[in-house]
Order: C-alpha cells, then structure tokens, then sequence
C-alpha cells in the first residue's frame, strides 16, 4: 500500500489549470495531460526516488536563532499525533484573533449542544489563543507555521484558580516541495503537517472547525519504515555534536502471536557503524569518478547509506538471535532526540535538530496530498 | 433537484411516445371501451369503493361499537391503504371523516395510522383537517397524532401554497406546551420565520433540542436575525417521522415502484442517524450544504451575497447569478444538480480546487490509504461514487482528482471490485498525452485485461469505447472555439496541439487494436467480445465525419479476419457496414484533400490497408476465391488438397460461409421446393445470386447490403473508376 501511497509526489498541475474560458474542458484536458506527464517524469524512477534520497545532515544550531525559546519550548517534550491537512482556503495569518475567538465560540457551542442563551459562564470556561510560530520555516515557499492552544478551566474549579493548557496543536510547512507551493492559487495557504495533542473530542472539533472554516479535510499521517529509518540515521549522525544516550528500535514480526522485538544500541556503537558505513560509501563514491563531490563532503546523507546501516544492524541482530528483522516492520525509533511510531506519533525531546526532522515529515505530508 | 435535472435533459426525449399510444390507441380502441366497462362493473362491487362511499356518506353519531359496517369497511381501506396506498380522494375522504369526530374519537386514530398515500395527499384535505383541529374538539394525543401525519406524509403534499397562509395557525400551536415538539418540526418544514417569538420561548423553556433545530435553520436563511452561536453538529436530528409510517409508506412506494423525490434534499440534509452501525472512517460522507463562515467582509462590494443554500429553483438560480456565495464547504455540491449547474459557468479556479482536494481526499482514503479494506461498507461507497458519477455525467467531464486517484487505484485494482464505477470514472477521464499515456493507462489496464474474465474484458473495451468518445466530443466541440480564441490562449502557457491529439487518440485506437486481437484469441473469438470489439470500431471508422478529426486507423488483421470468419451473420454484417463506413470516410476525405489542398493528409499506408482489406473480403465473400496468393490467409497448396474440403477456394463466399451456410440452405428450399438434393452451385447463376441477395438483405443485413453496393458493381464491364486504387471488383 504505501508504495502506491507515496507515488505522487508532485502535485498535479493539473487542477490548477486555469479554467476561464469557454473552452475550458479541452484546455483543462491538456493541463492535466501535463501534470500527468510532470507527475510521470518524476516517478518513474525507482521506487526510492519517490522520497528525497539525500538530506542535509541535521545542523544544531540553526532554529534556535531564529525561534524564540518560549515557543520551542511549547513543542519539545510533547507527543504530536500527527495529520496531514489538504492546503487551506482563505486561511490569513493577520485574522488569527478572530479565528482564536470564532474557534472558541465553535468548541463552546459544540460543548453546551442545546444551550444557546442564559449562560453567561459558559464562555469563559474556555479559551483559544492562535498564535504565529515566528521564524519557523526554512525557505521562502514556506508559510509560517501557526500554534493553536486551548485553554480551560476544571468545571468544579474556584474563580482563583488558573486556566490550564488542555490541548495544543500546530500547523507547519517546512522546506515543502517549492513546486507544490507554487502551483497553488492565492487564497490558498498550505500548511500540510498538523500536530495535536490533547483530548480526542478536542481535535475533533478543531479538525472540524478547519474544515468548516477553510475547507480543508484531515487524515492520518502515518511514518513509515522508510522513513523511521531515515530517522534513525539522522538521528544518529548527530551522535558527534550532541550524545544521543541510546538508539532504541521496535520491531513487530509477523508471527503468531506477534512477536515484538525491542533493539537497544549504546550509541558509541551505532556511530562507529553509521561512520564506517558512511566512509565505505564516500570511498566509493570517490573512485568511480568522484561525481557529486559537494554533496558528499559530510553535509548530507544518501539513501544508501541509510539501508545499509540498517542492513547493518539487522545482520548483527540476525547472527545474535536467528531472527530476520527485515521480514518485520518497524514500529517505532527513539533516541534522545526524540522518538517516532509507526502510527503517527512523533516527540521531540530536543529541539536543536527538529527542523530536519519536520522537513522529512512535511514531505510524507505532501505525498499524502490528493492531488 | 429532479426537476431541474429533467428541463434541462433532451425535450425529444418522449415527442416519439404520444404518437406511438395514439395508434396503439386507435387499434384498441374497441377492446378498451370493453375493458373500461367491465372495469366498471367491478368497481361497483369493489369493497373498497364501496367502504369509501360508506365513510364520506355515514352521519354523525353513528355508534362504533356493536356496529359490524363500520368495521367491515375499515378494514377493506386498510386492506388497500397498506398494500397498495391509498389514491388522493380516498385520503381526502378518509382523513374528513377521521378529524371531523363523526363518530367520535376511537376510529379516528385507527384511520389517521392508516393514511398511507400512493401518490400524494391533497392539499385541501390537510388544510380542511387543520381547520378541524382548530375547532378544538380533539383530544391532545390525536392531535399530535395528525400533526406527526402530516410531517411524515408533508414531502407528499401535492402544493404547499396554502399551508403556507394557515402558517400563523400553526405557530399559535407552539405554546401548546405538548404539541410544541412536533409543530416545531412542521414549522421547520414550512421554513417561515418569527425569529423572536422563537427566541422569547427558547429563553423560556431552555435547552430543548428542537427548537434549536428551527433556530438554527432560521440561522441558515437568515443570519443576521439569529445571532446565538448554534452548536454545529446536531446529533439527535429532527426525527421528522414516524417510523411505522414510514416503513409502510417505504413498502407501498417499493410497490408502485417510484421514487418519491424528497422537496427537502437539496436545502437540508436531516441525516438519518437511526442507523446504528456508526462507521469508523467516513470520508465518503458529503458535507452538508452550509453558507460559509468565513466571509472576508469585504467593505467596498456592497452587494449582498446569496448562499447558494437559499436557491431552491434554476430560475432562482438564473436571477441571483452574479452574486452567490459559495458553501463553506465545496464538496457539499457533490449532492445538488442545481449547484452543479451553478459550478459549471462559475468558471473559478479555487472553487474547482478546493472540490478536488475534498474528492481526491475522500477517493485516497477510502481505496489507496485504508487498510481496513473496502468491502465491508461498500453500500455508502456504492452510493457515494454513483453521486460522483451522475455529477460528471451532469457536467460532461471529470474531476480531475479522480483521474489522479485513478492512475494510482488502477495499479492496485483486482478488476471486480466495483467495476461498474470504476470502469465509469475511467470512461471520464480528459486525453492523455501520447508521452505518458503508455505507463498511466496502458500498462496497468493491460495487466487487468489478459488476467481476468471475459466478462471484464468486455467491460473494458466498452469503457475504452466510450472514452473514445468523449475525446472526439471534447474535439469536435472545443476545438473551433480555441481556434478562435487566441487571446485565451496566451495564459495558458502548454496547449496540445491537433497532431498532439491525434497522437494521443492513435495510441488508443492501436492499443484497444493490441486488447482485441490478443483477447479474441484467448477467448476463442468470442461472439461477446466480438460484439464490443465491433462497437469500438465503429465510433473508428466514422471519426473523420462525425467528428471532423483527420485521421483514419484500420483494425488489425487480429480483429478483421475473426469478424470476416466469425460463424454468427451478425459479426460479418457489421464488419461489412465498418468497411462500408471506412469507405465512406477516406473517400470524403480524398475529395476534401483534393479541394483544400491543405494541411491534413491521410496516409498512403491507410488506403493501402483499407485496399487489401476490400479485396480480401471481395474475393472472400463474393468471387470465391480464398486462399490466393498475396491475400492476408494463404496456405500451402498441398495442404489445402490434403484437407480434402471440395472447393476450398469457395468455402467462405455468401453461399458457404458458415455465417450464412443456413440462409444458402434455407433459399434454396425455398427456389426449388421439389428437388430433395441441395445444389449450392445452382445459387451462383446470375438470377438466383441476385434473389439470393435479396434474400440476405431481407434478413436485417444492412451492412451487407451497404458494403455490396458500395464496393460492387455487377454490371459486366470491368472498370476502376474509383480513384486511388479503390478497388471495385466485379463477379
């Protein structure tokens, strides 16, 4: 399935096509031979070529500069369930007062369904606050990404005593397809990657408060073992800067009853395998001819190097326990940068190195995009 | 909904019919008069007719119990009311007699629960037995008892005008502390306003579901009255029905099978939450049509918007045009024709937009992402893509989210599932170029054809038929108009050109050319698959007249020489009227050529195919001369000999074809009654030939008749005065 899933990675310009004149079945039928035939060149390749197959390394020091502390510090050390939102309509990062106000009076209403007059109280125990997460994107493409939290109050709870954060969400695009980006009319914003945390009925009602407002539809973003394992190689290339304390991988094996498999990897020795692994291929590189030299100078990490790092680990898994990990999926990385599951979840324990992770995450966004 | 969809479908759809009855009419009009008599005669001892009567006539206080009549005659009209429903006059009656009390109130709930109307409910009778129930005599339960009646039954009111004016009655009801429920909804229906009288109640009796319900419909029409923030999600819903009522309304209109069109559905969408099964993904519900909330006020356009909510007719449509508002959410136009209607001349790129994403979100999630598979709920799926389906069909083309959705679905698809709107959708999809059109389309249908049932493969080729078509619509229709239009043309910075078209359409044409002769072999030339593969070759052979497209193909000797052998007459007669149109077409565009002196040109190649296959089937079914050097079928000599068929060389002329060895037979008992031998060969004197044609063509076989006139002249003289090598063989 998430072959199939991942295969458009390029929007189809097709439904962008102009659709003015008269004629416009005809011409919209040529534009959207020409997405196809975008869409086409693009995927033809291998089925690897359907992700980037070479990233940046993670590089510490560049969002603490540009974020302020308070708000880095709202996204570290929460676990997001992640979604991905089509590109929003009419979406205006200068209305965001309103929308705090509108989406308070949406959750007030769904909340006292029935009630319309006579309680005063009623709108206070809640409170909504949209705010702009200045300074995180990473090109010009991207729109700023935008923070939503509620605030309330427990219902038997004195007049002194504070509200408190039930539920706090986050809209982000980093470093998302340019091209994507820039087929997209005017009134549209994208914002592809939706992170929330808090009580169920809440994201509900804020999906559908979005989906009202902007006519935008939700769905679930899963990560999936490609890319949990370029996490785990990112992640541990950044062993040398910052002490990852542990690289810890979950498996599932498809055996009855499911056999769950916990590998845990002192991260002295995941380096000096991701090192070794990272030289073989550089070495290689270099003798048959050397092409792309500038890319491989460190600052980036190539789809091989990931596989076979984890080939890797799991042939010393293999000659340990007789058990084949690659017949298995896996479930879920973390180390003490963070951690990612399979179904979605995502926590980031530190912050200096998140921005590569949310822009592999924004690109499993957009491959999600229908069109 | 319906209606608008019916005014603007073809109006000489049915001008054929009257005058079809109206001779039928005249040939019967004897044994009609007859039946209507006999009708007669039984309607008067009709039990039915007969308890009608009793009831419109019986007076007032007339005892019920004890009384036999009373009885026997209800339940002769519940007899019919639920089997049958009842007609207008009948509820008319039976509803005067149930309010009016004539003998009090124990029958009058009996006949109330059995008004089950078969077609509509007289609006003078609802508006008489509201009058009844002002005069107050009711007891309180048979009055909502009525009111939930007539709320049930309200779609079926044959007109609403005067239910309208007795509007301040109803209302005057509201304060009727138990009847308040159900006259809510009834005013709901009517969708009048007394927005405050309304909030003063609500303010009196607080949280009660319905009148929020009737709040919040006020809300949709007029906004700036109801000022409340109005919780979103209505969950219990105005349960608008009673359930009895309904099921055996359900059962009479499954019987007299026709669709009651609910007057409510395009405006709300009351969901039917009595189904407890709540589903864990829906993506396929379509949103509720609502006005949008987040309007971007806008100081300077004082113009005042309409929500497309509020627009119940095209001619409401047509006068508010330039300024409606577009629903909060795009996929809610799924559901209405008339917002269809609407997209189609608005003609805005963010509106198209943001239906796509809805429906290539909802398509993406329910068949590529879903793990949980499809079949379990395939009746909201059903249901779902025939919406979608009737949609494109209403606007002459397709989303293209479904044609993205389709180029990853059809690289997963098993072939049967849903197969019937998959194959639709496909059937929709704009031309492809001819760069891509291989690896999107091609390959994967490819697949699917050689590994599944001819059935399917069947299916396919109709679907591809019809594709083609669609594409030379598109065509003839669009590409005058671009020619024209050049100033459109410059924003649009790629535009395929004609021969890019051409190529595209080629591509089609030879790939169904590869399906047809593969899949007529696999199949054993199967008369079914035949048929289709026929089906497609005639929208072929006529693209240059019907459609005004430059371009001709011939079909493969795959396809040709199964149709030309194929053992059911039909086949070759339809090969021959394919030829015969292929003949047709080349020929006009010879003379066009020559004309114009320009541009397009049809090449030799073709003419020189359409050439051998003419004389293949000439000498094949005409001069009986098969199996001759440079034809498409030869053989060794020897071989033929040693088969041992006697005149090998004539086995597949009219008269021994195995396609038409039946009619040789049949004409020839028929010419010599006497003689006990059959003698083929006495056919082939010239007179018999010509009556033995005349024969075939009797049969229906147009195409052969077409094909022989058009190719063969039997006049004596040789001659080739056709022009370009086509070949006019002589007997």
């Amino acid at each position: 399935m998430e072959r199939r899933n991942s295969m458009a990675r390029t929007p189809l310009s097709s439904v962008v096509a102009p659709r003015r004149s008269r004629s416009k079945s005809y011409r919209r039928s040529y534009h959207s031979c020409l997405g196809a035939a975008s869409y086409l060149s693009l995927t033809s390749g291998l089925t690897a070529r359907r992700l980037t197959t070479s990233r940046r390394a993670p590089k510490s020091h560049s969002i603490t500069e540009k974020v302020s502390p308070e708000q880095l510090a709202l996204l570290v050390k929460k676990e997001w369930q992640l979604s991905y939102v089509t590109p929003l309509h009419q979406f205006r990062h200068k209305q965001l007062k309103s929308y705090s106000r509108q989406l308070q009076a949406f959750i007030v209403a769904e909340r006292q369904q029935g009630l319309a007059v006579g309680m005063e109280g009623a709108d206070s125990s809640f409170r909504v606050s949209f705010s702009v997460l200045q300074g995180m994107v990473e090109t010009d493409d991207d729109a700023e990404s935008v923070f939503v939290q509620i605030h309330s109050k427990p219902v038997f709870a004195g007049q002194e005593k504070p509200m408190r954060s039930v539920w706090s969400g986050w809209l982000a695009c980093i470093s998302g397809s340019p091209d994507y980006l820039r087929s997209l009319p005017e009134d549209f914003v994208c914002l592809p990657l939706f992170c929330s945390s808090g009580a169920e009925w809440l994201t509900s009602l804020v999906k559908s408060w979005f989906q009202r407002m902007f006519d935008c539809c939700f769905g679930p973003l899963e990560i999936n073992t490609t890319n949990l394992e370029w996490l785990v190689a990112l992640w541990t290339n950044c062993h040398s800067e910052f002490n990852i304390q542990h690289l810890k991988l979950m498996w599932t094996l498809p055996v009855v009853p499911p056999l769950e498999v916990t590998y845990t990897l002192h991260p002295q020795d995941a380096w000096e395998l991701w090192r070794s692994i990272r030289e073989d291929v550089q070495d290689e590189e270099k003798t048959e001819g050397g092409r792309d030299t500038m890319a491989k100078d460190g600052g980036s990490i190539c789809i091989e190097e990931v596989m076979r790092f984890m080939q890797a680990l799991k042939c010393h898994f293999y000659r340990h326990f007789r058990v084949d990990l690659s017949t298995g999926r896996l479930d879920q990385v973390s180390t003490a940068l963070g951690s990612a599951k399979h179904n979605g979840k995502i926590k980031i324990s530190n912050s200096s190195y998140m921005i590569t992770t949310l822009m592999l995450l924004t690109e499993c966004a957009l491959l999600k995009m229908p069109i | 909904m319906a209606t608008s969809q019916n005014s603007s479908g073809p109006p000489d759809l049915d001008s054929s019919s009257p005058s079809d009855q109206s001779a039928c009419s005249r040939s019967s009009n004897r044994s009609l008069r007859v039946a209507e008599i006999e009708r007669r005669k039984n309607e008067a001892e009709d039990p039915f007719v007969l308890a009608l009567k009793y009831f419109s006539d019986v007076e007032a206080g007339t005892p019920v119990t004890g009384n036999d009549d009373v009885e026997r005659n209800l339940v002769a009209v519940e007899r019919v009311a639920y089997s049958k429903g009842l007609p207008p006059e009948a509820i008319s009656i039976m509803l005067e007699f149930a309010m009016s009390l004539r003998m009090g109130t124990s029958p009058c709930v009996r006949v109330l629960k059995c008004l089950i109307p078969a077609t509509v409910v007289p609006q003078e009778a609802v508006v008489r037995a509201v009058v009844w129930l002002c005069v107050g005599k009711i007891p309180l339960s048979t009055q909502v008892l009525f009111i939930k009646w007539v709320l049930t039954m309200f779609d079926m009111i044959d007109a609403k005008d005067q239910l309208h004016s007795i509007y301040g009655f109803l209302f005057s009801f509201v304060t009727e502390e138990n009847l308040v429920c159900v006259v809510m909804i009834l005013l709901h229906c009517l969708r009048l306003f007394r927005v405050r009288k309304l909030l003063d109640l609500q303010s009196k009796m607080g949280r009660q579901p319905f009148l929020m319900h009737l709040l919040s419909l006020y809300k949709v029409f007029c906004p700036e009255l109801v000022t409340l923030s109005l919780p979103s999600r209505m969950k219990a819903g105005f349960r608008n029905h009673n359930s009895q009522w309904k099921s055996a309304l359900i059962a009479v209109q499954k019987k007299n099978s026709f669709q009651v069109t609910s007057s409510v559905s395009l405006t709300v969408r009351l969901k039917d939450k009595t189904n407890p099964r709540k589903r864990k993904h829906n993506h396929l519900e379509v949103p509720a049509l609502s006005s949008a909330v987040n309007t971007q006020t806008n100081p300077s356009s004082s113009r005042k918007l309409v929500p497309l909510v509020q627009l119940h007719s095209f001619s409401l449509l047509l006068e508010n045009l330039h300024h409606i508002e577009l629903p909060a959410q795009m996929g809610s136009l799924l559901g209405s024709s008339l917002a269809l209607q609407y997209l189609d001349c608005v003609q805005d790129e963010s509106a198209f937009l943001r239906l796509n994403f809805w429906l290539g979100h909802a398509l993406h999630e329910e068949f590529l992402f879903c793990s949980s598979g499809v079949s379990q709920n395939s009746e909201e799926v059903l249901q779902f893509l025939d919406r979608l389906l009737s949609s494109q069909h209403f606007l002459q083309e397709g989303f293209s989210s479904t044609e993205a959705f389709l180029y990853k679905f059809l690289n997963i698809w098993d072939g049967s599932l849903l197969r019937p709107q998959i194959l639709g959708m496909l059937s929709n999809i704009p031309v492809v170029p001819s760069s891509c059109i291989r690896q999107l389309l091609f390959e994967p249908l490819m697949q699917l054809f050689f590994t599944s049932t001819l059935f399917f493969k069947c299916g396919l080729i109709e679907c591809l038929n019809s594709m083609l078509l669609k594409w030379l619509t598109w065509h003839s229709v669009y590409a005058l108009e671009d020619g024209l239009d050049i100033s459109l043309n410059s924003h649009t910075s790629i535009n395929m050109t004609l021969s890019g078209f051409k190529d595209s359409l080629m591509e089609l044409v030879h790939f169904v050319g590869r399906l047809a002769s593969v899949g007529l072999q696999i199949e054993g030339c199967h008369s079914l698959l035949l048929s289709f593969i026929l089906d497609f070759y005639e929208t072929v052979c006529d693209m240059f007249l019907k459609y005004g497209l430059p371009l001709v193909v011939m079909p493969p000797a795959g396809v040709f020489y199964p149709a030309l052998f194929a053992t059911d007459p039909v086949s070759v007669d339809r090969l021959a009227h394919i030829m015969y149109r292929y003949k047709v077409n080349l020929m006009s565009a010879k003379t066009q050529e020559k004309q114009t002196e320009q541009a397009f040109h049809i090449s030799r190649q073709t003419y020189r195919e359409f050439n051998h296959y003419l004389v293949v089937m000439v000498n094949c079914l005409w001069n009986s001369k098969m199996f001759q050097p440079g034809m498409g079928v030869e053989m060794e000599e020897e071989l033929l000999v040693s088969s041992k068929v006697p005149q090998y060389w004539s086995s597949f002329d009219f008269i021994h074809h195995p396609a038409f060895l039946s009619y040789a037979v049949d004409f020839h008992h028929k010419c010599w009654p006497g003689s006990r031998n059959v003698d083929f060969n006495s056919i082939k004197h010239p007179k018999p030939w010509g009556w033995y044609l005349e024969y075939l063509y009797a049969q229906g076989f147009e195409g052969l008749k077409q094909f022989v006139q058009s190719n063969i002249s039997r006049r004596s003289t040789a001659g080739d005065g056709q022009g370009d090598g086509l070949s006019a063989d002589q007997r």
